[in-house]
Protein backbone atom coordinates (compact mmCIF):
# COMPACT_ATOMS: atom_id res chain seq x y z
CA UNK A 1 0.00 0.00 0.00
CA UNK A 2 1.14 3.39 -0.90
CA UNK A 3 1.99 5.75 2.06
CA UNK A 4 3.64 8.76 0.49
CA UNK A 5 2.36 9.61 -3.15
CA UNK A 6 4.68 10.27 -5.79
CA UNK A 7 3.98 14.19 -5.40
CA UNK A 8 4.90 13.30 -1.35
CA UNK A 9 1.64 13.47 0.11
CA UNK A 10 1.05 11.06 2.90
CA UNK A 11 -2.47 9.49 3.23
CA UNK A 12 -4.13 12.93 5.43
CA UNK A 13 -2.24 14.99 3.03
CA UNK A 14 0.69 16.07 5.16
CA UNK A 15 4.27 15.97 4.24
CA UNK A 16 6.01 13.62 5.38
CA UNK A 17 7.79 16.46 8.23
CA UNK A 18 4.46 17.65 8.82
CA UNK A 19 3.43 17.16 12.48
CA UNK A 20 -0.40 16.53 13.27
CA UNK A 21 -2.02 20.10 14.53
CA UNK A 22 -1.64 20.20 18.33
CA UNK A 23 -3.63 21.57 20.78
CA UNK A 24 -3.29 21.86 24.65
CA UNK A 25 -5.17 23.27 27.42
CA UNK A 26 -4.73 23.71 30.87
CA UNK A 27 -6.66 23.15 33.93
CA UNK A 28 -9.27 21.04 32.59
CA UNK A 29 -10.23 18.95 35.87
CA UNK A 30 -10.95 21.27 38.40
CA UNK A 31 -10.80 18.87 41.06
CA UNK A 32 -6.76 18.14 40.39
CA UNK A 33 -3.96 19.40 41.45
CA UNK A 34 -2.91 19.93 38.02
CA UNK A 35 -4.95 18.97 34.89
CA UNK A 36 -4.22 19.52 30.97
CA UNK A 37 -5.73 18.29 27.96
CA UNK A 38 -3.34 17.87 24.86
CA UNK A 39 -4.46 16.22 21.35
CA UNK A 40 -2.43 15.47 18.04
CA UNK A 41 -4.91 15.29 15.29
CA UNK A 42 -7.22 13.25 16.46
CA UNK A 43 -5.46 11.90 19.17
CA UNK A 44 -6.76 13.40 22.34
CA UNK A 45 -5.62 12.80 26.16
CA UNK A 46 -6.70 14.23 29.32
CA UNK A 47 -4.10 14.17 32.24
CA UNK A 48 -4.72 14.73 35.15
CA UNK A 49 -1.67 15.13 38.85
CA UNK A 50 -2.96 14.45 42.10
CA UNK A 51 0.01 15.79 44.50
CA UNK A 52 2.52 15.63 46.16
CA UNK A 53 0.28 14.49 48.73
CA UNK A 54 0.18 11.61 51.63
CA UNK A 55 1.57 8.33 50.48
CA UNK A 56 -1.52 5.96 50.55
CA UNK A 57 0.20 2.60 51.00
CA UNK A 58 2.85 3.10 53.82
CA UNK A 59 5.46 -0.16 52.93
CA UNK A 60 6.13 2.09 49.75
CA UNK A 61 7.18 5.29 50.96
CA UNK A 62 10.59 6.38 50.37
CA UNK A 63 12.62 7.93 52.55
CA UNK A 64 14.38 10.60 50.94
CA UNK A 65 12.24 11.52 47.84
CA UNK A 66 8.98 11.50 46.04
CA UNK A 67 6.89 8.10 44.96
CA UNK A 68 5.65 8.87 41.75
CA UNK A 69 2.64 6.60 40.33
CA UNK A 70 1.37 6.35 36.62
CA UNK A 71 -1.92 4.64 35.29
CA UNK A 72 -2.37 5.00 31.86
CA UNK A 73 -6.03 4.23 30.68
CA UNK A 74 -8.14 4.22 27.53
CA UNK A 75 -11.98 5.07 27.16
CA UNK A 76 -14.13 2.00 26.07
CA UNK A 77 -15.12 4.28 22.75
CA UNK A 78 -11.74 5.73 21.93
CA UNK A 79 -10.29 3.06 19.75
CA UNK A 80 -12.42 2.21 15.96
CA UNK A 81 -14.15 -1.05 17.40
CA UNK A 82 -15.33 -0.60 21.06
CA UNK A 83 -12.93 -1.92 23.28
CA UNK A 84 -13.04 -4.43 26.16
CA UNK A 85 -10.65 -4.24 28.42
CA UNK A 86 -9.50 -0.71 28.97
CA UNK A 87 -6.83 -0.97 31.55
CA UNK A 88 -4.92 -4.50 33.32
CA UNK A 89 -4.15 -5.33 29.85
CA UNK A 90 -0.39 -5.29 28.94
CA UNK A 91 -0.06 -2.67 26.81
CA UNK A 92 -1.40 -0.16 28.96
CA UNK A 93 0.43 -1.60 31.92
CA UNK A 94 4.08 -1.12 29.81
CA UNK A 95 2.64 2.15 28.33
CA UNK A 96 2.11 3.38 32.45
CA UNK A 97 5.27 1.98 33.17
CA UNK A 98 7.37 3.96 30.50
CA UNK A 99 5.40 7.30 31.18
CA UNK A 100 6.30 6.65 35.28
CA UNK A 101 10.21 5.97 34.37
CA UNK A 102 10.03 9.26 31.59
CA UNK A 103 8.59 12.01 34.64
CA UNK A 104 10.34 10.30 37.55
CA UNK A 105 13.54 11.18 35.58
CA UNK A 106 12.28 14.71 35.35
CA UNK A 107 10.90 15.61 38.40
CA UNK A 108 12.80 17.00 41.76
CA UNK A 109 12.07 13.75 43.66
CA UNK A 110 14.45 14.65 46.60
CA UNK A 111 12.74 18.03 46.70
CA UNK A 112 9.48 16.31 48.24
CA UNK A 113 10.39 13.12 50.57
CA UNK A 114 7.72 10.82 52.14
CA UNK A 115 5.15 12.10 49.70
CA UNK A 116 3.36 10.98 47.00
CA UNK A 117 2.95 12.08 42.98
CA UNK A 118 -0.18 10.77 40.91
CA UNK A 119 -0.14 11.04 37.42
CA UNK A 120 -3.54 9.66 35.79
CA UNK A 121 -4.06 9.75 31.81
CA UNK A 122 -6.95 8.64 30.32
CA UNK A 123 -7.34 8.44 25.95
CA UNK A 124 -10.76 10.18 25.02
CA UNK A 125 -9.81 9.50 21.27
CA UNK A 126 -6.48 7.33 19.87
CA UNK A 127 -5.20 8.10 16.42
CA UNK A 128 -1.59 6.86 17.02
CA UNK A 129 0.92 8.44 18.92
CA UNK A 130 -1.14 8.01 22.33
CA UNK A 131 2.05 7.37 24.22
CA UNK A 132 3.76 10.63 22.98
CA UNK A 133 0.45 12.89 23.52
CA UNK A 134 0.11 11.34 27.50
CA UNK A 135 3.72 12.28 27.85
CA UNK A 136 2.94 15.84 26.52
CA UNK A 137 -0.39 15.99 28.66
CA UNK A 138 1.15 14.60 31.95
CA UNK A 139 4.29 17.69 31.14
CA UNK A 140 1.43 19.98 30.83
CA UNK A 141 -0.04 18.84 34.09
CA UNK A 142 2.96 18.56 36.19
CA UNK A 143 3.53 22.68 35.26
CA UNK A 144 -0.10 23.45 35.95
CA UNK A 145 0.63 21.64 39.75
CA UNK A 146 3.34 23.53 40.49
CA UNK A 147 5.65 20.53 40.67
CA UNK A 148 9.26 21.10 40.50
CA UNK A 149 11.12 19.65 37.36
CA UNK A 150 14.41 19.69 35.81
CA UNK A 151 13.18 20.43 32.63
CA UNK A 152 9.92 19.86 29.93
CA UNK A 153 9.59 16.16 28.57
CA UNK A 154 8.00 16.42 25.04
CA UNK A 155 7.87 12.81 22.94
CA UNK A 156 7.28 12.69 19.39
CA UNK A 157 6.80 9.91 17.00
CA UNK A 158 8.22 8.99 13.77
CA UNK A 159 8.94 6.19 11.26
CA UNK A 160 10.04 4.91 7.95
CA UNK A 161 7.56 3.87 5.34
CA UNK A 162 7.85 4.08 1.01
CA UNK A 163 11.58 4.57 2.51
CA UNK A 164 10.77 8.17 3.46
CA UNK A 165 10.96 9.13 7.39
CA UNK A 166 7.82 10.50 8.27
CA UNK A 167 6.99 12.87 11.52
CA UNK A 168 3.98 12.24 14.04
CA UNK A 169 2.38 8.71 12.62
CA UNK A 170 -1.18 8.35 12.67
CA UNK A 171 -2.77 5.18 13.28
CA UNK A 172 -3.12 4.01 9.83
CA UNK A 173 0.46 4.35 9.46
CA UNK A 174 1.61 2.97 12.81
CA UNK A 175 -0.44 -0.13 11.99
CA UNK A 176 1.18 -0.37 8.33
CA UNK A 177 4.19 -2.78 9.58
CA UNK A 178 7.06 0.06 9.33
CA UNK A 179 8.84 0.87 12.09
CA UNK A 180 7.87 2.98 14.70
CA UNK A 181 10.15 5.50 16.55
CA UNK A 182 9.06 7.45 19.70
CA UNK A 183 11.47 9.79 21.59
CA UNK A 184 10.92 11.75 24.74
CA UNK A 185 13.04 14.66 24.96
CA UNK A 186 14.77 17.37 27.05
CA UNK A 187 14.92 20.31 25.55
CA UNK A 188 16.87 22.50 27.64
CA UNK A 189 19.13 20.48 28.75
CA UNK A 190 19.30 19.06 25.15
CA UNK A 191 19.13 15.35 26.23
CA UNK A 192 16.60 12.31 25.24
CA UNK A 193 14.91 10.72 28.38
CA UNK A 194 12.79 8.05 26.11
CA UNK A 195 13.50 6.01 22.76
CA UNK A 196 11.73 3.21 22.23
CA UNK A 197 11.62 1.29 18.37
CA UNK A 198 9.75 -1.72 17.21
CA UNK A 199 10.18 -3.34 13.73
CA UNK A 200 13.33 -3.23 11.99
CA UNK A 201 15.90 -0.65 10.46
CA UNK A 202 19.19 0.06 8.93
CA UNK A 203 21.63 2.06 11.47
CA UNK A 204 22.24 4.69 9.31
CA UNK A 205 18.57 5.46 8.46
CA UNK A 206 17.33 5.12 12.05
CA UNK A 207 19.85 7.77 13.00
CA UNK A 208 17.63 10.35 10.36
CA UNK A 209 14.50 8.98 11.83
CA UNK A 210 15.25 9.66 15.76
CA UNK A 211 16.46 13.12 14.59
CA UNK A 212 13.38 13.81 12.89
CA UNK A 213 11.62 12.56 16.21
CA UNK A 214 13.76 14.83 18.22
CA UNK A 215 12.97 17.75 15.78
CA UNK A 216 9.08 17.32 16.29
CA UNK A 217 9.62 16.96 20.30
CA UNK A 218 11.62 20.87 19.63
CA UNK A 219 8.49 22.15 17.99
CA UNK A 220 6.13 20.62 20.62
CA UNK A 221 8.27 22.01 23.24
CA UNK A 222 7.76 25.79 21.58
CA UNK A 223 3.93 25.39 21.69
CA UNK A 224 4.32 23.98 25.07
CA UNK A 225 6.32 26.35 26.44
CA UNK A 226 3.83 29.43 24.69
CA UNK A 227 0.49 27.91 26.45
CA UNK A 228 2.08 28.06 29.71
CA UNK A 229 3.16 31.88 29.20
CA UNK A 230 -0.23 32.09 27.88
CA UNK A 231 -1.24 30.63 31.26
CA UNK A 232 0.27 32.44 33.81
CA UNK A 233 -0.29 35.44 31.99
CA UNK A 234 -4.11 34.61 32.44
CA UNK A 235 -3.31 33.87 36.28
CA UNK A 236 -1.83 37.21 36.58
CA UNK A 237 -4.52 39.22 35.51
CA UNK A 238 -6.88 37.46 37.58
CA UNK A 239 -5.10 38.09 40.37
CA UNK A 240 -4.94 41.89 39.63
CA UNK A 241 -1.32 42.17 38.58
CA UNK B 1 -17.40 39.58 62.47
CA UNK B 2 -17.00 37.89 65.36
CA UNK B 3 -16.84 33.96 65.31
CA UNK B 4 -20.30 31.76 66.89
CA UNK B 5 -18.74 30.65 70.71
CA UNK B 6 -16.32 28.20 69.99
CA UNK B 7 -15.11 26.61 73.40
CA UNK B 8 -13.04 29.48 74.08
CA UNK B 9 -9.44 28.40 72.14
CA UNK B 10 -9.79 30.19 68.86
CA UNK B 11 -8.51 33.55 68.87
CA UNK B 12 -11.23 36.33 67.30
CA UNK B 13 -9.31 36.14 63.85
CA UNK B 14 -9.32 33.28 61.77
CA UNK B 15 -8.67 33.04 58.12
CA UNK B 16 -11.81 31.99 56.39
CA UNK B 17 -10.14 28.97 54.59
CA UNK B 18 -8.60 27.49 58.03
CA UNK B 19 -12.37 28.21 59.10
CA UNK B 20 -14.27 26.19 56.46
CA UNK B 21 -11.85 23.56 56.91
CA UNK B 22 -11.80 23.21 61.01
CA UNK B 23 -15.64 23.73 61.81
CA UNK B 24 -17.47 22.95 57.94
CA UNK B 25 -20.84 22.68 59.11
CA UNK B 26 -20.51 26.08 60.93
CA UNK B 27 -19.44 27.49 57.67
CA UNK B 28 -22.43 26.38 55.94
CA UNK B 29 -25.05 27.07 58.47
CA UNK B 30 -23.72 30.77 58.91
CA UNK B 31 -24.90 31.21 55.34
CA UNK B 32 -27.77 29.50 55.31
CA UNK B 33 -29.42 31.38 57.88
CA UNK B 34 -28.43 34.08 54.81
CA UNK B 35 -30.38 31.36 52.33
CA UNK B 36 -26.98 31.82 50.23
CA UNK B 37 -24.77 28.93 49.60
CA UNK B 38 -20.26 30.16 50.04
CA UNK B 39 -20.21 29.89 45.71
CA UNK B 40 -22.98 33.02 45.74
CA UNK B 41 -26.38 31.08 44.95
CA UNK B 42 -29.20 30.78 46.26
CA UNK B 43 -30.46 27.70 47.87
CA UNK B 44 -33.26 26.60 44.94
CA UNK B 45 -30.65 27.31 42.19
CA UNK B 46 -28.37 24.89 40.07
CA UNK B 47 -24.78 25.71 38.73
CA UNK B 48 -24.56 26.49 35.18
CA UNK B 49 -25.32 23.63 32.83
CA UNK B 50 -23.69 23.24 29.49
CA UNK B 51 -24.21 20.76 26.94
CA UNK B 52 -21.52 20.00 23.89
CA UNK B 53 -22.84 17.26 20.98
CA UNK B 54 -20.42 15.48 19.13
CA UNK B 55 -17.47 15.34 21.52
CA UNK B 56 -15.75 11.85 20.65
CA UNK B 57 -15.69 11.87 16.80
CA UNK B 58 -15.24 8.08 16.42
CA UNK B 59 -18.72 7.31 18.43
CA UNK B 60 -21.97 7.09 16.49
CA UNK B 61 -23.16 9.15 19.48
CA UNK B 62 -21.41 11.33 21.92
CA UNK B 63 -22.29 14.47 24.31
CA UNK B 64 -20.27 16.17 26.78
CA UNK B 65 -22.32 17.64 29.75
CA UNK B 66 -21.00 20.10 32.64
CA UNK B 67 -22.66 21.19 35.40
CA UNK B 68 -20.38 23.39 37.26
CA UNK B 69 -17.21 21.87 37.17
CA UNK B 70 -18.52 18.22 37.32
CA UNK B 71 -17.72 17.24 33.83
CA UNK B 72 -19.17 13.83 32.39
CA UNK B 73 -17.85 12.31 28.53
CA UNK B 74 -20.91 10.03 27.42
CA UNK B 75 -20.26 8.21 24.27
CA UNK B 76 -22.74 5.39 22.56
CA UNK B 77 -21.07 2.30 20.08
CA UNK B 78 -23.16 0.54 17.76
CA UNK B 79 -22.53 -3.38 17.03
CA UNK B 80 -24.80 -5.63 15.73
CA UNK B 81 -25.80 -8.95 17.76
CA UNK B 82 -28.15 -11.59 17.38
CA UNK B 83 -31.67 -10.75 19.43
CA UNK B 84 -32.75 -12.94 22.51
CA UNK B 85 -35.46 -15.64 21.79
CA UNK B 86 -37.72 -14.34 23.96
CA UNK B 87 -37.71 -10.41 21.99
CA UNK B 88 -36.31 -11.48 18.72
CA UNK B 89 -37.65 -7.91 17.33
CA UNK B 90 -36.03 -6.13 20.37
CA UNK B 91 -32.27 -4.09 20.40
CA UNK B 92 -30.26 -3.85 23.64
CA UNK B 93 -28.87 -0.96 25.32
CA UNK B 94 -25.85 -1.42 27.80
CA UNK B 95 -24.72 1.27 30.07
CA UNK B 96 -21.60 1.50 31.56
CA UNK B 97 -20.78 4.20 34.11
CA UNK B 98 -16.83 4.95 34.73
CA UNK B 99 -14.37 6.94 37.47
CA UNK B 100 -11.23 7.29 36.48
CA UNK B 101 -9.15 8.16 38.82
CA UNK B 102 -8.21 11.71 37.20
CA UNK B 103 -12.26 12.42 38.65
CA UNK B 104 -11.22 13.09 42.23
CA UNK B 105 -8.89 12.87 44.81
CA UNK B 106 -9.96 10.14 46.66
CA UNK B 107 -10.64 7.86 43.57
CA UNK B 108 -7.16 5.87 43.49
CA UNK B 109 -6.18 2.60 40.76
CA UNK B 110 -7.45 -0.70 42.58
CA UNK B 111 -9.47 1.18 44.92
CA UNK B 112 -12.57 1.95 42.59
CA UNK B 113 -15.16 5.29 43.90
CA UNK B 114 -17.61 3.29 45.91
CA UNK B 115 -20.42 5.30 44.10
CA UNK B 116 -19.40 4.16 40.81
CA UNK B 117 -21.44 1.27 40.72
CA UNK B 118 -24.38 2.52 42.98
CA UNK B 119 -24.78 5.79 39.80
CA UNK B 120 -24.51 2.89 37.08
CA UNK B 121 -27.37 0.93 38.55
CA UNK B 122 -29.43 4.03 39.01
CA UNK B 123 -28.84 4.87 35.30
CA UNK B 124 -29.76 1.98 33.47
CA UNK B 125 -32.92 1.67 35.95
CA UNK B 126 -33.98 5.11 35.21
CA UNK B 127 -33.52 4.70 31.48
CA UNK B 128 -34.60 1.81 31.22
CA UNK B 129 -38.22 2.40 32.77
CA UNK B 130 -38.66 6.12 31.85
CA UNK B 131 -39.38 4.59 28.30
CA UNK B 132 -37.26 6.87 26.63
CA UNK B 133 -35.93 4.37 23.79
CA UNK B 134 -37.84 1.73 22.04
CA UNK B 135 -35.94 -1.17 21.88
CA UNK B 136 -37.83 -2.03 18.51
CA UNK B 137 -35.94 0.81 16.72
CA UNK B 138 -33.10 -0.83 17.22
CA UNK B 139 -34.15 -3.92 15.66
CA UNK B 140 -32.77 -4.93 11.77
CA UNK B 141 -33.72 -8.13 10.81
CA UNK B 142 -36.21 -9.49 13.30
CA UNK B 143 -34.87 -13.14 14.85
CA UNK B 144 -31.70 -12.50 13.08
CA UNK B 145 -29.85 -9.04 14.06
CA UNK B 146 -30.46 -6.38 15.77
CA UNK B 147 -28.33 -3.47 17.35
CA UNK B 148 -26.61 -3.08 20.55
CA UNK B 149 -25.99 0.17 21.80
CA UNK B 150 -23.11 0.40 24.36
CA UNK B 151 -23.26 3.54 26.14
CA UNK B 152 -20.20 4.19 28.41
CA UNK B 153 -19.98 7.60 30.58
CA UNK B 154 -16.73 9.39 31.71
CA UNK B 155 -16.45 11.22 34.67
CA UNK B 156 -13.33 13.59 33.97
CA UNK B 157 -14.39 15.54 37.16
CA UNK B 158 -16.17 15.12 40.30
CA UNK B 159 -17.94 17.64 42.11
CA UNK B 160 -21.12 16.46 43.13
CA UNK B 161 -24.21 16.02 41.80
CA UNK B 162 -22.94 13.17 39.86
CA UNK B 163 -25.88 11.51 38.51
CA UNK B 164 -27.82 14.33 37.59
CA UNK B 165 -24.25 15.25 35.58
CA UNK B 166 -24.36 11.66 33.94
CA UNK B 167 -28.19 11.63 33.04
CA UNK B 168 -28.00 14.63 30.98
CA UNK B 169 -24.73 13.61 28.84
CA UNK B 170 -26.78 9.91 28.57
CA UNK B 171 -29.60 11.50 27.38
CA UNK B 172 -27.69 14.26 25.02
CA UNK B 173 -25.69 11.23 23.34
CA UNK B 174 -28.70 9.42 22.42
CA UNK B 175 -30.31 12.52 20.76
CA UNK B 176 -26.97 12.71 19.17
CA UNK B 177 -26.84 8.93 18.46
CA UNK B 178 -26.96 8.76 14.25
CA UNK B 179 -27.61 5.08 13.53
CA UNK B 180 -25.03 3.92 10.66
CA UNK B 181 -27.33 2.53 7.14
CA UNK B 182 -26.85 -1.06 6.96
CA UNK B 183 -27.68 -3.73 4.46
CA UNK B 184 -27.60 -6.99 3.99
CA UNK B 185 -25.00 -8.71 1.88
CA UNK B 186 -25.12 -12.09 0.09
CA UNK B 187 -23.74 -14.55 2.83
CA UNK B 188 -26.43 -12.85 4.92
CA UNK B 189 -24.10 -10.81 7.36
CA UNK B 190 -25.19 -7.21 8.08
CA UNK B 191 -22.36 -4.48 6.44
CA UNK B 192 -21.57 -0.62 6.65
CA UNK B 193 -22.83 1.00 3.67
CA UNK B 194 -20.42 3.30 2.79
CA UNK B 195 -21.51 6.45 0.66
CA UNK B 196 -20.08 4.81 -2.93
CA UNK B 197 -22.50 1.89 -3.16
CA UNK B 198 -25.52 3.97 -1.97
CA UNK B 199 -27.86 2.16 -4.95
CA UNK B 200 -27.50 -1.62 -4.14
CA UNK B 201 -29.99 -1.44 -0.97
CA UNK B 202 -32.41 -4.14 -2.43
CA UNK B 203 -33.00 -6.68 0.04
CA UNK B 204 -33.28 -4.93 3.42
CA UNK B 205 -35.94 -4.11 5.46
CA UNK B 206 -33.29 -2.81 6.70
CA UNK B 207 -32.56 1.28 7.76
CA UNK B 208 -31.42 2.71 4.16
CA UNK B 209 -29.62 6.31 5.54
CA UNK B 210 -28.42 7.23 8.78
CA UNK B 211 -30.94 7.21 11.16
CA UNK B 212 -32.04 9.01 14.64
CA UNK B 213 -33.93 7.61 17.57
CA UNK B 214 -37.16 8.98 18.26
CA UNK B 215 -37.42 9.88 21.81
CA UNK B 216 -40.34 10.18 24.19
CA UNK B 217 -40.35 10.98 27.53
CA UNK B 218 -36.97 12.25 28.55
CA UNK B 219 -35.72 12.00 32.03
CA UNK B 220 -34.75 15.16 33.76
CA UNK B 221 -33.39 14.76 37.15
CA UNK B 222 -32.48 16.98 39.90
CA UNK B 223 -30.14 16.25 43.64
CA UNK B 224 -30.79 17.93 46.45
CA UNK B 225 -29.36 17.71 49.78
CA UNK B 226 -31.63 18.26 52.84
CA UNK B 227 -30.03 19.83 56.23
CA UNK B 228 -31.88 20.64 58.79
CA UNK B 229 -35.01 22.36 57.12
CA UNK B 230 -32.80 24.05 54.60
CA UNK B 231 -32.86 22.03 50.79
CA UNK B 232 -30.25 23.02 48.89
CA UNK B 233 -30.42 22.32 45.01
CA UNK B 234 -27.46 20.42 43.12
CA UNK B 235 -24.63 20.24 46.16
CA UNK B 236 -21.05 20.04 45.14
CA UNK B 237 -18.53 17.33 46.66
CA UNK B 238 -18.03 19.85 49.39
CA UNK B 239 -21.83 20.46 50.24
CA UNK B 240 -22.65 16.73 49.87
CA UNK B 241 -19.72 15.72 51.83
CA UNK B 242 -20.90 17.42 54.96
CA UNK B 243 -24.85 17.42 54.95
CA UNK B 244 -25.24 13.51 53.98
CA UNK B 245 -28.46 13.70 53.07
CA UNK B 246 -29.48 13.40 49.52
CA UNK B 247 -32.50 12.85 47.63
CA UNK B 248 -33.13 12.25 43.48
CA UNK B 249 -35.53 13.13 41.89
CA UNK B 250 -36.35 12.14 38.24
CA UNK B 251 -39.22 13.57 36.31
CA UNK B 252 -39.64 13.03 32.68
CA UNK B 253 -40.77 15.62 30.42
CA UNK B 254 -44.02 15.19 30.89
CA UNK B 255 -44.00 15.89 34.42
CA UNK B 256 -44.35 12.38 35.66
CA UNK B 257 -42.34 10.75 38.32
CA UNK B 258 -40.07 8.20 37.14
CA UNK B 259 -38.08 8.07 40.32
CA UNK B 260 -37.33 9.11 43.87
CA UNK B 261 -33.69 8.15 45.24
CA UNK B 262 -33.19 8.80 48.82
CA UNK B 263 -30.76 6.26 50.58
CA UNK B 264 -30.94 7.12 54.12
CA UNK B 265 -29.53 9.61 55.65
CA UNK B 266 -29.49 11.77 59.40
CA UNK B 267 -32.34 14.07 57.99
CA UNK B 268 -35.93 12.48 57.83
CA UNK B 269 -37.29 13.86 55.22
CA UNK B 270 -40.89 15.10 55.66
CA UNK B 271 -43.36 15.01 52.54
CA UNK B 272 -43.24 18.46 52.60
CA UNK B 273 -39.70 18.13 51.74
CA UNK B 274 -39.85 16.10 49.30
CA UNK B 275 -42.82 18.03 47.57
CA UNK B 276 -40.30 20.95 47.08
CA UNK B 277 -37.77 18.83 46.39
CA UNK B 278 -40.07 17.75 43.20
CA UNK B 279 -41.14 21.46 42.51
CA UNK B 280 -37.67 22.54 42.47
CA UNK B 281 -37.02 19.29 39.91
CA UNK B 282 -39.72 21.09 37.86
CA UNK B 283 -37.88 24.09 37.68
CA UNK B 284 -35.00 22.68 36.73
CA UNK B 285 -36.58 20.02 34.07
CA UNK B 286 -37.52 23.25 32.30
CA UNK B 287 -34.46 24.90 31.95
CA UNK B 288 -32.48 21.74 31.04
CA UNK B 289 -35.34 21.31 28.32
CA UNK B 290 -34.20 24.69 27.15
CA UNK B 291 -30.75 23.61 27.48
CA UNK B 292 -30.93 20.22 25.32
CA UNK B 293 -33.08 21.55 22.97
CA UNK B 294 -30.74 24.82 22.44
CA UNK B 295 -27.74 22.06 21.90
CA UNK B 296 -29.86 19.89 19.51
CA UNK B 297 -30.93 22.42 16.97
CA UNK B 298 -27.29 23.86 16.90
CA UNK B 299 -25.94 20.82 15.59
CA UNK B 300 -28.92 20.82 12.93
CA UNK B 301 -27.92 23.94 11.56
CA UNK B 302 -24.51 22.30 10.21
Amino acid sequence: MEFVSPEGLRLDGRRPMEMRQIRAEIGAVAKADGSAVFEMGNTKVIAAVYGPREVQNRTQQINDQALVRCEYSMANFSTGDRMRKPKGDRRSTEISLVIRQTMEACILTHLMPRSQIDIFVQVLQADGGTRSACINAATLALADAGIPMRDLVTSCSSGYLNSTPLLDLNYVEDSAGGPDVTVGFLPKVDKVTLLQMDSKLPIDIFENVMQLAIEGCKAIANYIREIMLENTKQLEYRRGI
Amino acid sequence: MGLPDAPGDLSSEVDVDAFRHLFPLRFYERHLTESIRPDGRPLGRARDTTIALGAVTSAEGSALAKIGSTTMLAAIKMEVMTPSMDSPDEGCIAIDFHMPPICSPIVRPGRPAEIAPVVSKQLSDTISSSGMINLKELSLVSGKAAWMAYLDIYCLDADGALFDAALLSAVAAFSHLQIPAVSLNDDGKIVVVSEENGGKLEKDAVNKERMKLTLKSIPFSLTCVLHKNYILADPTAEEESIMETVVTVVLDSSSQLVSLYKPGGPVLAYTSAIQDCVALTRQRMKDLQKILDEANSGMEVD
